[in-house]
């Protein structure tokens, strides 16, 4: 099985086929990424999938000796970003038009993103309580099981520096666990 | 050289390490001690394993079958797509310029014109294209967050 970065290289060639192994490898992940995100399947799946076309026209900036998934999700990241910012915009503009209060709240829906589990509930509405550095971070390790390495990779930070913004992160999240189960 | 003993906080950021599995046998044998010798690091190591293991227990949903058959085409058609909005685009410009020249030249810059005529045309040409530009930017961003767009009428 060719390794992720043998194909990059067969696919700076041209080779556009071969580009779909490494979407079938890595497409769930990404779905999954783009979900925490989006918060509903049809826009994670358009999300993920127009993360993989930008990374397919970046692919000649990716450097070999790095590893493909962590730069993808840099991309798939940004991806993210400007579709909650754009829709938080129009949902900003309609309700402003409409004079009404904002009805999609950011958090909604975790029944479309995890099996139904009263406890998954509290700790996902916890987790969209802490600030982005930190839910991103703790999402990075408990749903896309990355290690320090790739999490270092991924956020751009030394690993050093890892371990105890886990720490700091999961330590605001106990709180706020404990704040809703009062 | 004299090893110094952990604090709590070092302590408690390491734990982070203990149950990601990310220590080295050293450091977790030093955390381990500590653990032993401090009932406040101690409790807050089983707060943290509580937490891991709910996080564990989330179980994501799973995308039906069906939505991961036709995935890679679409991934596939955006390829083509962009290369084909580039050489749309290279050619669109080519042929904007040279029309906008065509008109300059045989219609604007011809004597023969009536003047009022020139400045019809020019303020109807410039309406279209900034109403042409102006729909053609709200129909892409709301395309953008349009939840109902998968929807077929």
């Amino acid at each position: 099985m060719a390794t992720d970065q043998e194909i990059v290289i067969a696919c700076r060639t041209g080779d556009k086929e071969i580009y779909r192994e490494l979407v079938e490898r890595y497409k769930v992940r990404a779905y999954y990424a783009a979900l925490m995100y989006a918060k509903n399947r049809d826009d994670a799946l358009d999300l993920s999938q127009e993360a993989f076309y930008r990374a397919y026209k970046a692919l000649d900036s990716f450097d070999t000796d790095k590893n493909f998934y962590t730069w993808f999700y840099r991309i798939l990241k940004n991806v993210c970003i400007n579709f909650v910012t754009r829709k938080k915009t129009h949902n900003q503009i309609s309700a402003d038009r409409e004079e009404m209060p904002e009805l999609v709240s950011g958090d909604a829906n975790p029944e479309e993103i995890f099996e139904s589990n009263e406890q998954a509930k509290i700790l996902w509405q916890a987790i969209n309580q802490l600030k982005e550095k930190d839910r991103e971070i703790i999402i990075l390790k408990e749903f896309q099981e990355m290690s320090y390495q790739e999490i270092a990779e991924a956020l751009d930070i030394p690993q050093g520096s890892v371990m105890s913004r886990l720490f700091y992160a999961r330590k605001r999240l106990l709180k706020e666990v404990e704040h809703l189960n009062d | 050289m004299i090893k110094q003993k952990l604090t709590c906080e070092q302590a408690q950021i390491r734990i982070m390490g203990l149950i990601d599995k990310e220590l080295s046998s050293d450091q977790e044998m030093e955390l381990m001690n500590h653990l032993k010798t401090c009932p406040v690091c101690q409790k807050k190591y089983e707060a943290f394993v509580g937490l891991k293991n709910e996080a564990k227990a989330m179980k994501l949903k799973k995308l039906p079958e069906i939505y991961w058959d036709d995935y890679w085409d679409q991934v596939y058609n955006r390829m083509e797509r962009g290369i084909g909005w580039i050489l749309f685009s290279i050619g669109l410009i080519l042929l904007f310029m040279y029309g906008s020249y065509e008109v300059l030249h045989d219609f604007f810059m011809n004597p023969a014109k009536p003047l009022l005529l020139k400045i019809g045309v020019g303020i109807f040409s410039g309406g279209l294209v900034v109403l042409f530009v102006s729909v053609l930017r709200e129909k892409l961003m709301v395309r953008g967050v349009d939840q109902y767009r998968s929807v077929k009428r």
